[in-house]
C-alpha cells in the first residue's frame, strides 16, 4: 500500500500546475537578483531550536531525532534560517538575500490543503530606515502588476499597536481582551469589555474588533493617544507613499489582528486578490530576530510570496496544441532548432514514420516529418 | 457581494432559522426544502446545509464564508477560523457521567468513553488526571452500563437520556451553544456585508432574549 500512496498532506506536481510554478519561481527570483538580492539556499532540515521564535506554531512541524538525540525539524519558515546564517557566518550587514524554497506546516489530517508550501521572498538586513519596507512593498506590488494580478488589496498593520493600547488598560484585563480581540470573538470580547471601568478609550474599545478595512476609515477612528502617534505616523506615511508609487493597490489597514508572524516588531503587511482563498504575500519588519541567535540587535525587513496561492491566482495559459518532430540521425541539429522555434513541440524518438504517426494520433499532436520517409 | 453560509442541518438549522429570518434572510426556501441542500435564490445570501463537522471543512477550504455550528464541534476540531458570535441557541452542556456506583476518586487510570476525545483530554488535563479515552460514535451512555468504560463525557440538554439509563452527572465540563464562525480571509474580503449580518444577528439575539 505505502509503495503506491502519498503521505497525507503531500502531492505530486506536474502538468499545468508544475509549469506555472517553475515559471513563477524563476521569474520571481530573476527579478529579485536583478534588484541586487543575492540568492541564499538553506537546508530543508534544521535544528528545532532555530524556530523558537515561532512558538507555539512550531508544534505543527515534522520532527525527527538526530543520532545525538537533538530534535530536527523540516523547516516551517524561511526567515529564521536566514537569521541563523547571519548570526553565525560573520557576514557584515547591510545585506540583501533572496530565496525560493519549500516550507512544511502540518495541518489537520484529511482537511483541505497541503503541508508543503513553496515560498519565494527577500530579506533586507541592516537597514533601520523605512526605505527597507518600501523596497519590499514596491517590489511585491510590481511583481503582482507584471503577473497581471490587478485586484490586489494590501493590508498594513503595526506589530506594536495592540500592546500599546492594552498598556493603557488595567493589567488584569489585558490578556483576556487580547485573546478575544485576536480571535474576533465578539461575544467574549463584549464580556471582557464590560469588566473594564469607563475610561477615555471606551468608545474606541467598542469598535476595536472591527478596526480593519479601508485605510482612511480605520485611521480616522484612532484615539487621540500620544503612545500611538508613532504607529499612526508610520501608517499614514506608508499609505501616502504607496498612493504615489503603487496607485493600483487597494489599501487597507488592520489594527485588530495578530501579525502574520509572532517575530514581527514594526510595520507588517500582507496582500490578497479579490477571489484568492489565501494571502498572496506577507512580510514585515523584525528587528529583534537576530538577537535571539546572538546578542546584537539588527534591523531587518522581509517578505515572501506564497507561490502556490500566487499560481492559483494566475489565469491558465491557453494550451498550444502539441507538435511532434520526426527526424533521422543526420537531422539532430535541424530537429532541435525546430523544437525550440515551435511552441509546445518535442522530438519524437521513434525509428519509423509509422510509429511516429501512431504516437501523434494517440496524443492528439500534429506531426512534422523532417525525413524523406513516406508512410507505407 | 454574496455571503456564503454553511448551516448545520437538523436541530441547529431549526433553532437558528428564526434568528436568520429576523436578521433579514429569506428562509422560506429552506423551510420548504424537500431534498435540496443548496439555496441560492437570494443574491445576498447563499446557504448550504451540511453536517456539523463538515461546516468547518467547507469554511477552511474557502468554499464558504460563514459557518453556523455547535461550539462542541468548534472545540473538538480545534477550529482555526474566527468564532465570532454565540447565537445563544441550542444550549446544552458537556458533563462527566456514570452509574451510581462510580467512584471519581478511585486510585487507578480510568477509562472514559466519548464522542469527543479532544474535549475529554482537555478536561482531564486541566484537573491533572491521565485517563484512557475510548472513542464511541453514538449512544455513548451504553459504555459504562456494559462495562466498557468507567464513565462517559457527553453532551446533555435536559439530562433525560442520562436518567433513563440510570446515569448521573459527576462533573460539569463546559457549556455548549450554536456559534457563528467566519473564514479569516473572507472577513477581510467581505467586511461590510459580514459586519451587517453580525449586527443584525446581535439585535435578533437581544430581541429573542427579551
Amino acid at each position: 500500500m505505502s509503495k503506491r500512496n502519498l503521505p497525507i498532506g503531500t502531492r505530486d506536481e506536474f502538468g499545468e500546475l508544475a509549469l506555472k510554478k517553475v515559471q513563477l519561481t524563476s521569474r520571481l527570483q530573476q527579478r529579485f537578483i536583478a534588484s541586487g538580492f543575492a540568492p541564499i539556499k538553506t537546508p530543508v532540515l534544521e535544528y528545532r531550536d532555530v524556530f523558537d521564535a515561532m512558538a507555539p506554531t512550531v508544534e505543527n512541524a515534522y520532527q525527527f531525532l538526530e543520532e545525538s538525540g537533538e530534535s530536527l525539524i523540516l523547516r516551517p519558515d524561511l526567515t529564521l534560517p536566514v537569521a541563523r546564517v547571519m548570526s553565525t557566518t560573520g557576514i557584515t550587514p547591510p545585506t540583501k538575500w533572496c530565496y525560493v524554497g519549500d516550507v512544511f506546516r502540518i495541518k489537520k489530517r484529511h482537511s483541505v490543503g497541503y503541508y508543503q508550501i513553496t515560498q519565494a521572498g527577500i530579506e533586507i538586513i541592516g537597514y533601520q530606515s523605512q526605505k527597507a519596507e518600501r523596497e519590499c512593498l514596491l517590489l511585491a506590488a510590481e511583481l503582482c502588476r507584471d503577473l497581471g494580478i490587478d485586484d490586489v488589496t494590501l493590508e498594513l498593520s503595526d506589530a506594536g499597536f495592540v500592546d500599546t493600547i492594552l498598556a493603557e488598560l488595567p493589567a488584569v484585563a489585558r490578556e483576556p481582551l487580547k485573546q478575544a480581540l485576536f480571535n474576533k470573538n465578539l461575544t467574549a470580547y463584549a464580556a471582557q469589555l464590560a469588566r473594564i471601568p469607563q475610561n477615555p478609550l471606551t468608545e474606541f474599545l467598542q469598535e476595536w474588533p472591527w478596526l480593519f478595512g479601508d485605510a482612511a476609515a480605520v485611521l480616522a477612528k484612532l484615539p487621540d493617544l500620544p503612545a500611538i502617534q508613532r504607529t499612526a505616523g508610520l501608517l499614514r506615511q506608508t499609505i501616502s507613499f504607496l498612493q504615489r508609487n503603487a496607485p493600483e493597490l487597494n489599501l487597507t489597514v488592520d489594527l485588530s489582528s495578530q501579525t502574520p508572524q509572532p517575530y514581527y516588531t514594526g510595520l507588517a503587511f500582507r496582500a490578497y486578490a479579490k477571489q484568492s482563498a489565501d494571502y498572496l504575500f506577507s512580510g514585515g519588519r523584525y528587528d529583534r530576530l537576530l538577537s535571539s541567535f546572538q546578542q546584537t540587535l539588527q534591523p531587518a525587513v522581509g517578505f515572501s510570496f506564497d507561490v502556490d496561492a500566487l499560481s492559483r491566482s494566475l489565469a491558465d495559459q491557453p494550451q498550444q496544441a502539441p507538435t511532434l518532430i520526426y527526424f533521422n540521425d543526420q537531422q539532430w541539429t535541424d530537429a532541435q532548432a525546430l523544437v525550440q522555434a515551435t511552441p509546445n513541440a518535442s522530438l519524437c524518438l521513434v525509428d519509423t514514420l509509422r510509429e511516429a504517426q501512431m504516437q501523434a494520433q494517440s496524443h492528439g499532436a500534429s506531426l512534422i516529418n523532417l525525413t524523406q520517409e513516406v508512410a507505407p | 457581494m454574496t455571503i456564503n453560509i454553511a448551516l448545520t442541518k437538523g436541530r441547529t438549522e431549526k433553532m437558528v432559522l428564526p434568528l436568520l429570518k429576523q436578521a433579514g434572510l429569506d428562509i422560506a426556501p429552506i423551510q420548504d426544502k424537500g431534498r435540496r441542500l443548496i439555496f441560492n435564490d437570494d443574491p445576498n445570501y447563499h446557504v448550504i446545509l451540511a453536517k456539523g463537522p463538515d461546516v468547518l471543512t467547507y469554511l477552511n477550504g474557502g468554499a464558504m464564508d460563514v459557518g453556523i455550528v455547535g461550539s462542541d464541534i468548534l472545540v473538538e476540531q480545534r477550529n482555526p477560523q474566527y468564532d465570532m458570535l454565540d447565537l445563544q441557541t441550542g444550549q446544552c452542556r458537556f458533563v462527566l457521567a456514570s452509574t451510581a456506583d462510580f467512584d471519581p476518586g478511585i486510585a487507578r487510570r480510568k477509562i472514559i468513553a466519548t464522542k469527543y476525545p479532544q474535549i475529554t483530554q482537555d478536561y482531564f488535563n486541566t484537573i491533572g488526571e491521565d485517563v484512557e479515552i475510548i472513542k464511541i460514535e453514538g449512544s455513548v451512555e451504553l459504555a459504562p452500563l456494559v462495562g466498557l468504560a468507567d464513565a462517559i463525557v457527553d453532551i446533555v440538554e435536559t439530562g433525560e437520556t442520562l436518567r433513563d439509563n440510570q446515569l448521573q452527572v459527576y462533573a460539569e465540563l463546559m457549556p455548549v451553544s450554536t456559534h457563528l464562525v467566519v473564514n479569516k480571509l473572507t472577513l477581510k474580503q467581505k467586511r461590510a456585508e459580514i459586519q451587517q449580518l453580525l449586527f443584525n444577528l446581535q439585535e435578533a439575539i437581544q430581541e429573542a432574549a427579551l
